[in-house]
């Protein structure tokens, strides 16, 4: 074959990729399209996650109170005059917030009207009273206006979830409540405030009582726990595997059970928590101590990768530069060579700690979905977590729970974007490139 | 890829060194001495015509106002010391330089009188005809038939199974490969070795039917038996192919080319036959490469 | 003594233990540093370690059996009518006596209680101060001993690496405890469990009502427990979690390898991953209170008959939950594939979408397969999405509308609230989650020898 034949051979091929180019190029500006409709499809999917949950939870930070003028009567609080905080804690303040009521609606006078008419209030709000009487024994026999969190049904209509164009009986408040809480408002005596409750309170049935600072305080402790036990055991593993561990079927054994630990359902750990920890050991059942345990057991094949990870990115030349002045092994991991490695495996450790703080399948299973109005004060007293408090709320049938439960997601991933951000932080302030 | 990060490094330590006053007023000078190319660029039959290209990897200007005819039917080396800019040129040819982020192209390359780097040129058919063969071999991880089937295919060059089997067969034999793999075409291409890995690239280039055949270095990851095979293969491809060869072995160049260019950080310092290059080189750089002062 | 403050007693200890040891260690050498084997703080932390290890052994051994111990002295007291009650009677006898001691409760009548109360709480302040006595006088003489063998040849050193290997040593074992505590926790429960319902009606029945089964003794006449319709319902939402992580993850995945500039990476990566971060019982939430909705109302719009736990709607926002997981681990193999191979399929006149399909994918495939299984060992174990969206009725059926139950969901109804350990129901999600444990191990293993095998390739 001489050179002519084989150009006219190759004029030809052209002939046929330029006549499937424009079919190709088609084609590749669909997959590119493909692609990017992928991206935009889990943006999307994010955007409406975080928007749902944002707008369901961001009202649940506000209140609505309503302004009493209650009369101190010291016939009710302190029938005996004793005066001491134990008379004082168990008077009957409810009644005096039903006198306040009843002097702002004169003509409310049937039964059931007056009780319709209490329900403006909500029920944990004797127990501001009662605090406030507490906190200023000097109000009694005196009277002051009080605001106190109003009931479950005035919160929804103040925050528009109550449709008023609706028929009447469609309704949760009924025309004769509307009137009154119209009334309340004119009067100015209905605000919205800043929730603190929510901030403070523990968990409660009354959705306007309900509070994260419990659920919280338990998320504290277990994740302190956890931090505790799996840092140092993590580290140490990871410190053992990378630099002294020989090359053996051991220790392959022990690294196939690390990356598989890392992917057995958390709900597994949670049956070990309750079969080992709980009904084994006997530690106190949900308490953070156990829950902390637990998480511990989850979140140490992370810190070991992630340790590992560190470890390994430490140039060798470190490691000999060490041993060539005489330093044992020991001493050249020790001086030289973890505090090298020190904000990777912190960075692991922190991603760890917020996979523990979101964590809530096994803490199912070890009793930490009690429902706990307590706070707690200390690692075995029983407490539930934030995820938990979560999923407790999303349980809840009544309507004001769909707002704190979103409310509380919110707090949740706040924390979790602290941590993470604090990660991210670490790892660019500290990356090092050998 | 590799060879490019390489040669860019190697660039900016050069660069780093010289930092110094007197350092630098001597390379000015370098620089003005040495702008005109020596020896004929030109080509009466010129396949490809490169004109005042320049390269820029982000602010590095990697290679600076070359040009450069390649003929019909020839294979012309091109040689000089580690990131002097020749693969980077040889990749300017089918625009391989696309794929590198960064990169940035000037001047003129004519193939056939059809400017390559006008804008709106679709690189497909322009590699379809301007194929090219890397420094290490890089066979798909497929079946050796599938890897040279596999250009036929995606331009759709054979109508039916029996013609993309002819093509095959024929790439593979004008590879000098087809004797060693006709029993084992379903074998995947990566159990072959080096030698055979790369002629099986060379075949898959072929399969496609260029019209010139750029080699990057092509032998430097071979043994010398593979080399010496890859080389008669140069030899008879010459016949039906224009061909640029990077080399790094002068001897090498001497053996498989009729033109060489060589390259000096950047810029393309002498051009001509390869006999004249190798026993009358007119440039003292080129004199001091080709005689091992560097290198 | 309380436990704490003796703890407390025990790092002061061993703080003056590490300035004896170091003090004893310039004596020996008579202030010349250079004639010891080891550097002084050496010989301090061997001396501290002397002191602390034997008491901190004897305080775990101590409170890992004094619990029982005291049990069983407090039930060998008591008289002999409550003793002879069946183990059940018993351990609620002794939770009565706890609340007691506890001071929660009413405060109890029954003398027999209060006797066991009082001296259940004599019984424990006599353990904590013989353990008090004890580990003090250990932590002492341990201190004493090493500060003896103190010499300018001792090899401190060597002994306090020696120790702290030992320490690196049984951490990194903590993996391995844990795994056997895995296996032997859910086991011993299962076997229980198969002693109740035979193995094969268990893997095999396809009617699933625990709930029957509240007393021991209705066993096998009223309560269910085959579990094919969990299986089936936990393969139906992975499936559909699968339909959506697997194509979107993996185009999202391909556009930023391969398509996208840095910025759009720099920007769309994090945003991806975010979605890895959110805590699964927010997407439960999620699931139940806004897609599941969406779902009902648009299958019902479309004259569809639809659950409101529609097995959709979970594996819908499972998948979402897997999409970054599977994009960032096709990510990692797509960037694996050497540039090399691109090139040749480039220089060749490939497109890139040709390139990308043709060869870049086959070449990452066994990483991606890998990556695949992981995702789906996932999907299987997911607890809290399908608990909080998915249903309790155990249905045997194919169809995505309707409600289904799942092995996890299944293991959180029956170990939630109030529970008898010995009843067939709680052994019942032992016995799921131990197929839950082998069946995520099996996908974890091959996995990773896929993975395993695919880096290779490339290294």
């Amino acid at each position: 074959m001489n050179s002519e034949v084989s150009q006219v051979l190759s004029k030809r091929n052209l002939d046929i990729v330029n006549a499937s180019l424009k079919r190709r190029h088609a084609a590749e500006s669909r997959f590119r399209l493909y692609g990017l409709l992928s991206i935009g499809a889990g943006i999307l999917m994010l955007v409406i996650l975080l928007g749902s949950i944002f707008g369901k939870g961001y009202r649940a930070f506000s209140q609505t109170y309503i302004g009493l003028d209650v009369h101190f009567d010291p016939a009710v609080i302190d029938p005996e005059g004793l005066r001491n905080p134990e008379a004082l804690a168990g008077a009957d303040y409810n009644a005096l917030l039903k006198r306040s009521l009843g002097e702002l609606f004169p003509e409310v006078t049937d039964r059931q009207e007056k009780r319709a008419l209490n329900r403006l209030v909500s029920g944990g709000a004797a127990y501001s009273v009662r605090d406030e009487v507490l906190a200023h024994p000097e109000l009694l026999g005196g009277t002051s206006r009080l605001w106190v969190s109003a009931g479950p049904d005035v919160d929804m209509l103040e925050k528009g979830y109550v449709d008023r164009d609706a028929a009447e009986a469609e309704r949760i408040m009924k025309d004769r409540e509307l009137g009154w809480v119209d009334k309340l408002k004119a009067d100015g005596r209905l605000e919205r405030r800043f929730n603190v409750k929510f901030f403070t309170a523990g968990d409660s049935r009354d959705p306007e009582q309900a509070g994260i600072w419990g659920a919280l305080m338990g998320s504290l402790y277990t994740v302190l726990v956890t931090l505790v036990l799996s840092l140092p055991i993590g580290v140490a593993a990871a410190i053992y595997l990378e630099e002294f561990a020989p090359r053996n079927r051991w220790v392959d054994f022990i690294e196939v059970n690390i990356n598989n630990l890392a992917a057995v359902p958390s709900i597994v750990f949670g049956l070990l928590g309750l079969a080992v920890f709980i009904n084994f050991f006997g530690v106190p059942r949900s308490s953070p101590l156990v829950g902390g345990l637990v998480l511990t057991l989850m979140t140490l094949p992370v810190i070991i990768i992630a340790a590992r990870s560190a470890l390994k990115s430490v140039p060798p030349s470190i490691r000999e530069a060490a041993m060539g002045i005489g330093a044992s092994p020991m001493q050249t991991v020790f001086h030289h060579v973890v505090p090298l490695a020190m904000p990777g495996m912190l960075t692991g450790a922190i991603i760890g700690m917020s996979r523990a703080l979101g964590e809530s399948a096994p803490l199912l299973m070890i009793g930490m979905v009690a429902f706990i109005v307590d706070i707690p004060h200390s690692i075995f007293d029983p407490a539930t977590v934030l995820p938990v408090q979560v999923y407790l709320w999303a349980d809840s049938p009544e309507r004001g729970f769909v707002e704190r439960t979103s409310a509380a997601i919110l707090v949740l991933l706040a924390f979790l974007i602290l941590m993470n951000g604090t990660a991210v932080y670490l790892r660019r302030r500290f990356e090092r490139r050998w | 890829m590799n060879t490019l990060a390489e040669s860019s490094t190697v660039q900016s330590r050069e660069s780093v060194k010289m930092k110094s006053p007197e350092k630098e007023a001597l390379i000015a000078a370098h620089q003005r001495e040495f702008t005109k190319t020596i020896g004929e660029i030109a080509s009466p039959n010129p396949r490809i015509a490169a004109r005042e290209v320049n390269v820029y990897y982000g602010d590095k200007h990697a290679i600076q106002n070359i040009g450069l005819d390649i003929g019909h039917n020839e294979v012309i080396a091109l040689i000089g010391p580690s990131g002097c800019g020749k693969s980077t040129f040889l990749r300017c040819l089918n625009r391989m330089n696309d794929t590198i982020p960064g990169c940035r192209v000037t001047g003129s390359i004519r193939l056939d009188g059809q400017d390559i780097y006008e804008g709106g040129l679709d690189v497909v058919p322009l590699r379809a005809q301007v194929g090219m063969v890397f420094q290490k071999p890089n066979p798909f991880p497929k079946s050796i038939y599938e890897n040279v089937a596999y250009g036929p295919k995606i331009h759709g060059l054979a109508s039916t199974k029996a013609e993309l089997e002819e093509i095959v067969e024929t790439s593979l034999r004008r590879a000098g490969l087809w004797d060693e793999v006709k029993d084992d075409l379903a074998k995947p291409g990566t159990s072959l070795s080096g030698g055979q890995q790369q002629r099986l690239c060379i075949a898959r280039t072929i399969a496609v039917g260029p019209e010139v055949i750029l080699m990057d270095e092509p032998c430097s990851a071979l043994d010398p038996i593979a080399t010496a095979k890859i080389e008669q293969l140069i030899d008879e491809l010459r016949e039906l192919y224009t061909i640029a060869i990077v080399t790094h072995s002068m001897q090498q160049a001497a053996r498989v080319s009729q033109r060489t260019a060589y390259f000096h950080l950047g810029r393309l310092i002498e051009v001509g036959e390869t006999a004249q290059i190798f026993t009358n080189p007119r440039h003292p750089l080129t004199e001091d490469y080709i005689t091992g002062r560097f290198g | 003594m309380t436990k704490s403050t003796l703890f407390f007693v025990l790092v002061l200890l061993c703080l003056a233990a590490y300035r004896v040891g170091c003090h004893r260690s310039m004596q020996v050498a008579s202030g010349n540093i250079r004639a010891l084997h080891s550097l002084p703080g050496y010989y301090g932390f061997f001396t501290a370690l002397w002191c602390c290890i034997p008491a901190l052994i004897l305080l775990g051994g101590w409170l890992a059996f004094e619990g029982s111990i005291i049990t069983q002295m407090i039930v060998s007291g008591l008289p002999e009518d409550v003793r002879s009650q069946s183990p059940e009677q018993l351990g609620l006898i002794l939770n009565d006596v706890r609340n007691l001691v506890a001071g929660k409760g009413a405060s109890s009548q029954n003398l027999v209680l209060q006797q066991a109360a009082q001296d259940y709480i004599r019984l424990h302040a006599l353990s904590d101060m013989l353990l008090g006595v004890l580990a003090l006088s250990a932590a002492v003489i341990g201190g004493f001993v090493a500060r003896q063998r103190i010499q300018v040849s001792l090899k401190a050193r060597n002994h306090v690496e020696g120790a702290l290997m030992i320490f690196l040593i049984a951490c990194s074992m903590v993996a391995i405890f844990t795994t056997v505590g895995i296996v032997l926790s859910v086991l011993f429960e299962s076997i229980r469990f198969f002693q109740l319902v035979p193995i094969t009606e268990f893997l095999f029945g396809t009617d699933w009502s625990p709930q029957m089964a509240i007393r021991p003794d209705q066993v096998g006449s009223s309560g269910a427990f085959g579990a094919v319709p969990l299986f089936t319902g936990t393969l139906l939402i992975s499936a559909i979690a699968m339909a959506v992580a697997v194509p979107v993850g993996l185009l999202s995945a391909i556009y930023m390898a391969e398509y996208a500039s840095p910025q759009v990476r720099a920007f769309g990566k994090p945003l991806l991953e975010i979605l890895a971060g959110v805590p699964t019982v927010v997407y439960g939430f999620f699931a139940a209170l806004t897609v599941a909705p969406f779902v009902r109302d648009t299958a019902q719009s479309m004259g569809l008959d639809a659950s409101s736990e529609s097995a959709l709607a979970a594996g819908l926002v499972m998948g979402v939950m897997i999409i970054p997981f599977v994009s960032s681990l096709a990510d990692d193999f797509i960037n694996a594939v050497p540039q090399s191979l691109r090139d040749g399929a480039y220089a060749l006149g490939a497109t890139q979408s040709e390139t990308i399909r043709n060869v870049v994918i086959p070449a990452a495939l066994p990483g991606i397969v890998g990556g695949i299984l992981l995702a789906v060992s996932r999907a299987i174990g997911e607890t809290m999405i399908v608990v909080m969206a998915a249903g309790l009725a155990a249905n045997l059926t194919g169809n995505p509308l309707q409600a289904v139950t799942t092995v996890t969901t299944q293991i959180v109804t029956l170990l939630v609230g109030d529970q008898e350990f010995d009843s067939p129901k709680t052994l019942a999600a032992f016995a799921l989650g131990l197929v839950l444990f082998l069946a995520t191990l099996a996908l974890n293993v091959l996995a990773m020898h896929i993975v395993r095998k695919y880096r290779e390739q490339y290294e």
